[in-house]
């Protein structure tokens, strides 16, 4: 739904634009296909690379290591696998439903699904074209304590 | 650095391959699972990324400076913040398809820490995913996850930009994107009738060559006295940057 409506925005301001003033325009589509030229080849392999690593490794495994009895230990390995490893939402919340039910740490699942979302291990690299390195490094180490952060205040809550 | 980088991408691309190849050879059944999932992940793609740069496009070429430093600026304050988060999680798609937005509306004039919220919100602060959420895990789960979540994005935004300064992230980019604006810039200025009059085929190679040195502007027949003085300028301010970096 909201993809729709991003499209039908980008198509309607585009057309605006082309009736306002055609040179600009044109400038605009330069732009941009010069940012999906520069962007999407690396894009696609990161994510077939993510798509390897999911096969590769089952979720049963993920469920194995973030049910550990150790409670600080499964909260920092759950924040550890969010970094790592990018899910798709429709597939990381039914994981985490599921874990939630059979018993596993709640503190542990919530730092996992918030690194999961926040903090991008494999799309690093495109972020460190855009901005560089120290930004990126900067900006996701400061995730990672964030959403351990919102982890434990969500223990306290609930 | 072109070399590098250019040796980096292919890095990449032969790395999957061998991996994919590898796989295939060691266990077929796990290979089209990646395969069928790559493919799921380039429909997002093809569906998200065209729109996401061609509003990178329109807001680089249409809004003005004074409306991004306005409204994203450093003096923005909370309002600005506020508005942030708002266009974050109204956004479609994954993490990446936030940094060209981000990058575009940085070159505006808004300020770090309001780039580093929208692109956390954009991924972490979402509608469709938050009916997701709630419906796997629970809804007070995701209430207080998501209230929780707001604060600690503008917290990120605060202090990454406490710990960097922009100008770092306009040289970290490297020299290569900083010298190809400066081809842009000069290839804007020119008469853009690639006629070919200079040697070149097209003005944009025209403008890489002055700005590599490797030609006069004088070459350029069709263009103006006045408009030549402007494009000297332009390089002697680079110059300038250059220097007092």
């Amino acid at each position: 739904m909201t993809t729709i409506i991003l499209i039908l925005i980008a198509v309607i301001s585009l057309l605006w634009s082309f009736i306002k003033d055609k040179a600009k325009t044109k400038k605009t589509l330069k732009i941009s296909t010069k940012l999906f030229k520069n962007t999407f080849s690396e894009v696609f392999f990161i994510m077939a690379l993510v798509a390897l690593f999911l096969a590769w490794i089952p979720q049963s495994v993920i469920k194995t290591l973030l049910g550990s009895s150790n409670e600080i230990f499964s909260i920092l390995l759950g924040a550890a696998i969010g970094t790592i490893t990018i899910i798709p939402a429709f597939v990381a919340f039914p994981l985490a439903g599921s874990l939630l039910k059979s018993g596993s740490n709640l503190v542990a699942i919530a730092a996992f699904l918030t690194t999961l979302t926040m903090v991008g291990f494999a799309t690093m690299p495109i972020e460190i074209k855009y901005f560089g390195k120290k930004f990126t490094l900067i900006r996701n180490g400061i995730s990672i304590i964030a959403a351990i952060l919102i982890a434990f205040g969500m223990g306290v809550i609930l | 650095m072109i070399s590098t980088s250019s040796i980096k991408k292919h890095r990449l691309k032969i790395v999957t391959v061998i991996l994919y190849l590898f796989t295939l050879v060691v266990n077929s059944e796990i290979f089209f699972t990646a395969i069928k999932t790559t493919a799921g992940y380039l429909k997002e793609m093809f569906q998200i990324l065209p729109a996401v740069f061609i509003i990178s496009g329109l807001i680089t070429v249409w809004v003005p400076k004074e409306v991004i430093i306005k409204n994203f600026g450093k003096e923005s304050g909370l309002k600005g913040k506020l508005i942030s988060v708002f266009i974050g999680s109204i956004s479609a798609g994954p993490i990446y398809a936030a940094f060209p937005v981000a990058f575009s509306l940085l070159g505006k004039g808004a300020s770090i820490s309001n780039i580093v919220i929208i692109i956390s919100s954009w991924a972490v602060v979402k509608v469709p995913m938050m009916i997701v959420e709630s419906k796997f895990i629970g809804f007070q789960f995701m209430i207080i996850r998501g209230i929780l979540t707001v604060p600690a994005i503008i917290f990120i935004g605060y202090m990454v930009e406490k710990l960097i300064d922009k100008q770092e992230i306009i040289k970290d980019n490297g020299k290569e994107a900083k010298e190809s604006n400066l081809v842009i810039k000069v290839e804007n200025r020119l008469p853009q009738y690639n006629c070919g009059g200079c040697g070149y085929d097209s003005c944009r190679k025209f403008a890489e060559a002055i700005v590599k040195g490797e030609t006069k502007l004088e070459k350029c027949s069709i263009s103006s006295e006045e408009l030549r003085k402007k494009i000297t300028n332009i390089l002697n301010n680079n110059r300038q940057i250059e220097l007092t970096n």
